[in-house]
């Protein structure tokens, strides 16, 4: 037992971050790096700041809002010189926010909404997005015919997506919604969608000929059922929305359903938000970056047409 | 020499500790620092003191997290449809109890083993927190006299040490000057002796459970106040830890026996070293494997104990 708590402490301290002197302190806090999105996002913050030769402390809040809140008050007491959040919950981490502000750190966040004691979000805009893809689906079934849905209320994101599904849906009434299932769990999330949309697409079976996903990994447990099931490229559109190597790989593969999703720069805009706290602790206004609460970036309907090659992106 | 490291070895240890973090981490002894390992520790600690009044009594509660959410839940969902907060924070604590009834009586009347019963009792309370929520959080909007209860402060000492305090001298004092606390620990330690005494231990059980699940919903009604949000998983991770703080806790002051100031001690390093790592750098996954072999020490000391509580001796 002792070799290997002697062994477990010489493996952590050898991952402690050594502080080059005067190098810049970064916390980034990601609420579930268990998300591949919350991930990509946090990890290229990381090494575009470590590439800053920045000191970098990376967090987990691991989907916890109570460990959310600590992680952010730990990182105000360590003295950090910046804070990023990645999907943050700044509404609910009000207090810490506000004892980062009255130390005079910079937060700025990512995807994660605003606060009047944060910078600004870096973000996509959620309407434009659920309009791209719900636009797109509705073009590919030439505005006729009948779809399922995936939805989940439970993220900012996802929620406006859906209503904006529902905005041009009302405007187009060829298109019927046969069934729709609303996620609710986030920790099982996936048992939950499948045994939804399963019960949904047998009850439907051969009267559908769309699925909306509210996002990617939502829309792959439906293609791995309708795979199962013996649907054929084609047969069904699929679509989602975050883009990723899986999203791409799926698009590419003949044999998977997956038509579309909208990718969303994850990378980009970890590094975005990294850039813009170099700037500002360089001493640029604020408002010289962006001029509102939000630094919008693009996000990228990809498809067959324009899908990018295995390891690549579309931007 | 042997009985004094036996018996204090973990206080030794701890503070060993908090000299080593004292000594390489910035800030750690910082009275504001401090403030703040002790507020964090609070919310933990209050759900850990019922954990050990259950398992004192010779039960595990596997109940706890999920039943603090439920308490929080039920309280929000009261607030958002308009009810005054008392009657709401109230109603939540309420449902706490209710679990606890339930637990007890599943554990004493149909001779259910604890493990078993909690474990369902929890996930019960998981899907009426879904069904009230739909899995959607409350954000905001909770009333500035019920916020305060969270976020408040007595002099510099946050409320929620000042809640701790006053339960744990409330839980001290049952314990240690009552005789229903004596009946407790004899229940625990020797059912049958405890039995033959002339104790009612079905009772006793009832009462620890109970207890156990309204601490929790103290939790969860702490941390609603302190986030100024709910979830339907808002403190389900605080099993694990709660878990993990009183088998430290049974390491020291009682070797091999859930005792009150152990689970403080618990709770204290627990907080203090997520605080500590976060100061000195260290990546969100050291805490994690740091968290793990605190258990996996600690459950070595308390085995027997853990084994009788989860599948039950006399009931």
């Amino acid at each position: 037992m002792r070799t290997l708590v002697t062994l477990a402490a010489a493996a952590a301290i050898s991952l402690a971050a050594p502080a080059p002197a005067g190098a810049v302190k970064l916390g980034i806090v990601a609420f579930q790096m268990s998300a591949e999105t919350h991930a990509r996002t946090a990890n290229a913050a990381k090494a575009v700041a470590e590439d800053k030769g920045w000191e970098v402390t990376l967090l987990n809040s691991a989907g916890s809002v109570p460990d959310h809140a600590a992680q952010i008050e730990n990182l105000v007491q360590k003295g950090v010189d910046a804070i990023l959040l990645a999907m943050g919950k700044p509404l609910q981490a009000e207090a810490q926010l506000k004892a980062a502000a009255a130390k005079k750190i910079p937060v700025v966040t990512v995807m994660s909404g605003t606060s009047p004691h944060t910078l600004f979000d870096v973000t996509v805009n959620e309407f434009e997005v659920g309009a791209k893809i719900g636009v797109y689906l509705l073009g590919l079934l030439n505005y006729q015919g009948n779809i399922l849905m995936s939805r989940y209320e439970g993220h900012g994101g996802t929620k406006i997506r859906g209503r904006v599904m529902d905005i041009i849906l009302e405007e187009n009434t060829g298109v019927k919604v046969l069934g729709t299932h609303a996620m609710a769990r986030t920790q099982s999330w996936r048992e939950d969608v499948k045994a939804g949309m399963e019960a949904l697409i047998l009850r439907h079976a051969g009267q559908f000929q769309a699925i909306w996903a509210s996002f990617d990994g939502q829309a792959f447990v439906i293609d791995d059922i309708l795979q199962a099931q013996g649907y054929k490229k084609g047969q069904v559109f699929l679509t989602g929305v975050d883009g990723g190597q899986e999203a791409f790989r799926r698009i590419r593969d003949p044999n998977s359903l997956f038509t579309a999703t909208v990718a969303i720069p994850f990378e980009l805009m970890g590094e975005a938000a990294v850039d813009s706290l170099d700037d500002i602790l360089s001493g640029t206004p604020k408002s010289e970056i962006t001029p509102g609460p939000y630094l919008f970036m693009d996000a990228v309907l990809v498809d067959a047409n324009n899908v990018p090659a295995e390891g690549e992106w579309p931007w | 020499m042997n009985e004094i490291l036996g018996r204090y070895g973990t206080v030794l240890a701890a503070l060993a500790l908090f000299t080593l973090l004292a000594l390489l981490a910035p800030n750690f002894t910082a009275p504001m620092n401090l403030l703040n390992v002790v507020k964090q520790a609070s919310y933990l600690a209050i759900l850990a003191i019922g954990f050990t009044l259950a398992l004192l009594a010779g039960e595990l509660d596997l109940s706890v997290g999920q039943v603090a959410t439920l308490a929080s839940v039920v309280c929000a969902a009261l607030v958002f449809a308009g009810q005054p907060w008392p009657l709401a924070a109230l109603a939540g604590f309420l449902a706490s109890l209710v679990c606890g009834v339930v637990n007890g009586v599943a554990v004493t009347r149909f001779k259910i083993p604890s493990l078993i019963a909690t474990l369902a009792v929890g996930v019960i309370a998981t899907g009426i927190a879904f069904l009230i929520t739909g899995g959607i959080a409350y954000v905001g909007r909770f009333p500035a006299g019920f916020v305060a209860l969270g976020r408040g402060t007595l002099g510099p000492v946050p409320l929620p040490v000042v809640w701790l305090v006053l339960l744990l001298a409330a839980a001290w004092f049952l314990v240690e000057r009552t005789r229903t606390g004596a009946a407790l620990s004899a229940t625990g330690e020797a059912p049958e002796a405890a039995r033959l005494a002339g104790i009612d231990i079905a009772r006793i059980k009832l009462l620890g459970l109970v207890l156990s699940a309204g601490c929790a919903g103290l939790c969860g009604l702490v941390l609603t106040a302190a986030l100024a949000s709910s979830s339907p998983t808002i403190a389900n991770e605080f099993l694990m830890r709660g878990i993990a703080a009183v088998l430290l806790g049974m390491t020291t002051i009682e070797p091999g026996r859930p005792n009150l100031a152990g689970t403080l001690l618990g709770t204290l390093v627990i907080a203090g070293l997520g605080n500590g790592l976060t100061l000195l750098g260290f990546p969100y996954y050291v805490q994690d494997i740091a968290l793990g072999l605190i258990m996996l020490v600690s459950v070595g000391f308390s085995a027997r104990f853990l084994t009788e509580a989860a599948f039950g001796g006399a009931r």
